[in-house]
């Protein structure tokens, strides 16, 4: 009896300790992460960036790094305020900004048009989808010579390679996802008596966008990098070619310049992709803004 | 094999002879069933005896290989899962496969129907198992089927959520008077909500029943059970 007595004595005075000491284990490390918000977490993440700009800064100006080596961002911001005024820098940006847009189209379709017979048809995976992985096995910068001996250092040269470092992210993950779209929904449109088209447009393809927007915000990247590479090869006009021109005069500001340019762009577009995710996908846990 | 019927004459489906085969193997052979308007059947039976073969044989699923299906209308499904579309809001849900014109007028009254009028603009992700299941059946009875399919469609859910579920189904069917094959393998709720209790065996029609009739809920229950092939449990 008295055993059992002091077994509830025991438990009693254990109870209510026993949460007390995880609170005290717990305070300090929940304490710890309120102080740092989520406003000063933001602003933390900035000052390596920032110190590295200033450190490069101090050392461009003071000469310990050489102009031609590596400008003062400072001068980088000049020479792009100069040229935007007074040289080609819009027009070279739009050039760019053109070439991305067409090559994207071009290849985007082709991906989503292939992918989507593809995705539907066991016949059109059969006759095309060989094809389209052995293509894809190649590295498509590898064809760049090839792509210059078909069309010069024109404007199809830039276009074709952009398109073709595209069309592949697009065909894929549109074929994926139509493949995964729940084969019990068809199975719902077929009970309520939906035509193909209807099938498509209300199951299929809404179903299949998650994946489709994935290809295509991995397609912005490809295109970005197809497009730097064609320009740097050979051009008269567009951002490669204005780095490429000021690298014969030893600029390396403006080089810089269209470095940081293309990063800007890069990020961009990225986030456009985002944008488009969640306000196409609001239904979606994973992109749907909260409730 | 002798028919009971309970409801009306007018047929909500009529078959003859069904077969229904995998391959070689037989799933179904000869079957007859007539289900009538406003009339509530359950389909008990055991995983594997049939029963989801034959609704599907009859929502036109399945292709079937001989005999025949005669049904006025098209049938309208309720899954195991409510299968909403997790893009659409409610109503689109709901007036899935309706003409564009007054869709949404019809959904919102189906949606008022199972207690959900005043969600119509909502995500199908912002519900919980039972009120999807309530779209669902919404989605069922807005298409004023005279054969109405139950797979299943309280299996998933909760044991109070299924109690609810199963007064509304059975305030819903009174108002819209379809018929009724619920597909099964709750005794109880077979009991609960059917005019006529069909056990099916081996791909056949092996037991009719009116629980109405029954005089004795406890040795009916038994009786089921047994046909089911729960012995001894049974009467206890």
């Amino acid at each position: 009896m008295s055993s059992l007595d002091s077994s509830f004595g025991v438990r009693r005075t254990a109870t209510p300790q026993a949460p007390a000491a995880a609170k005290r284990v717990r305070r300090p490390i929940s304490d710890g992460q309120h102080r740092i918000g989520t406003r000063a977490h933001v602003a933390l993440s900035w000052i390596a960036p920032l110190l590295l700009l200033a450190v490069w800064e101090g050392l461009a100006r003071n000469g310990w790094i050489e102009p031609q080596v590596l400008p003062a961002p400072s001068k980088v911001v000049a020479t792009a305020w100069k040229l935007a005024l007074h040289g080609t820098l819009l027009r070279d940006l739009g050039t760019s900004l053109l070439r991305a847009a067409a090559g994207f189209a071009i290849g985007g379709g082709i991906g989503f048009v292939l992918g989507t017979l593809v995705g539907f048809s066991r016949l059109a995976e059969a006759l095309v989808d060989r094809s389209v992985q052995m293509i894809r096995a190649i590295p498509f910068l590898a064809l760049l010579p090839l792509v210059i001996v078909w069309f010069g250092v024109g404007e199809g040269q830039k276009i074709f390679l952009v398109s073709l470092g595209v069309a592949f992210p697009v065909y894929i993950n549109t074929t994926l996802g139509i493949r995964q779209v729940d084969p019990k929904l068809l199975e719902l449109g077929r009970v309520r008596g939906l035509s193909t088209a209807m099938l498509i447009r209300r199951i299929v393809l809404p179903g299949a966008l998650p994946s489709i927007l994935t290809g295509v915000r991995y397609a912005l990247a490809t295109a970005w990098l197809a497009l730097v590479v064609a320009e740097t090869i050979g051009a008269q006009a567009g951002l490669g070619f204005l780095a490429m021109d000021a690298r014969e005069f030893l600029r390396t500001d403006v080089i810089v310049l269209t470095i940081v340019i293309y990063a800007l762009i890069g990020v961009l577009a990225d986030s456009l992709a985002r944008l488009l995710e969640r306000r196409l996908l609001a239904w979606h846990p994973n992109y749907g803004a909260a409730r | 094999m002798s028919t009971l019927h309970v409801a009306g004459t007018e047929p909500a489906v009529t078959v003859t002879g069904l077969r229904r085969a995998y391959g070689r193997r037989v799933v179904i052979d000869a079957l007859d069933l007539r289900i009538a308007r406003g009339e509530f059947v359950a389909l008990l039976g055991e995983s594997g005896c049939g029963k989801t073969t034959l609704l599907r044989a009859l929502a036109g699923l399945d292709p079937i290989q001989g005999g025949r299906i005669d049904a006025p209308g098209k049938p309208a499904v309720v899954f195991q899962e409510p299968r909403l579309l997790p893009w659409d809001s409610l109503w689109r849900n709901v007036s899935l496969g309706l003409p564009e014109r007054g869709a949404r007028e019809a959904a919102a009254a189906a949606l008022a129907e199972v207690g959900l009028g005043n969600r119509l603009d909502d995500w199908p992700r912002t519900l919980s198992g039972g009120q999807a299941q309530r779209v669902a059946l919404a989605r069922a009875l807005v298409q004023e089927p005279e054969l109405l399919l139950l797979d299943e469609p309280f299996a998933a859910l909760d044991a109070l959520t299924r109690i609810r579920m199963h007064g509304l189904v059975k305030e819903l069917v009174a108002r819209h008077r379809p018929g009724v094959l619920l597909v099964t393998h709750d005794v109880e709720e077979a009991i609960r909500l059917a005019d006529r209790i069909l056990v099916m065996r081996d791909g056949a029609i092996a037991a009719e029943h009116l629980p109405e009739t029954a005089a004795d809920p406890q040795r009916f229950r038994a009786l089921l059970l047994a046909e089911l092939g729960v012995q001894g449990s049974a009467a206890a």
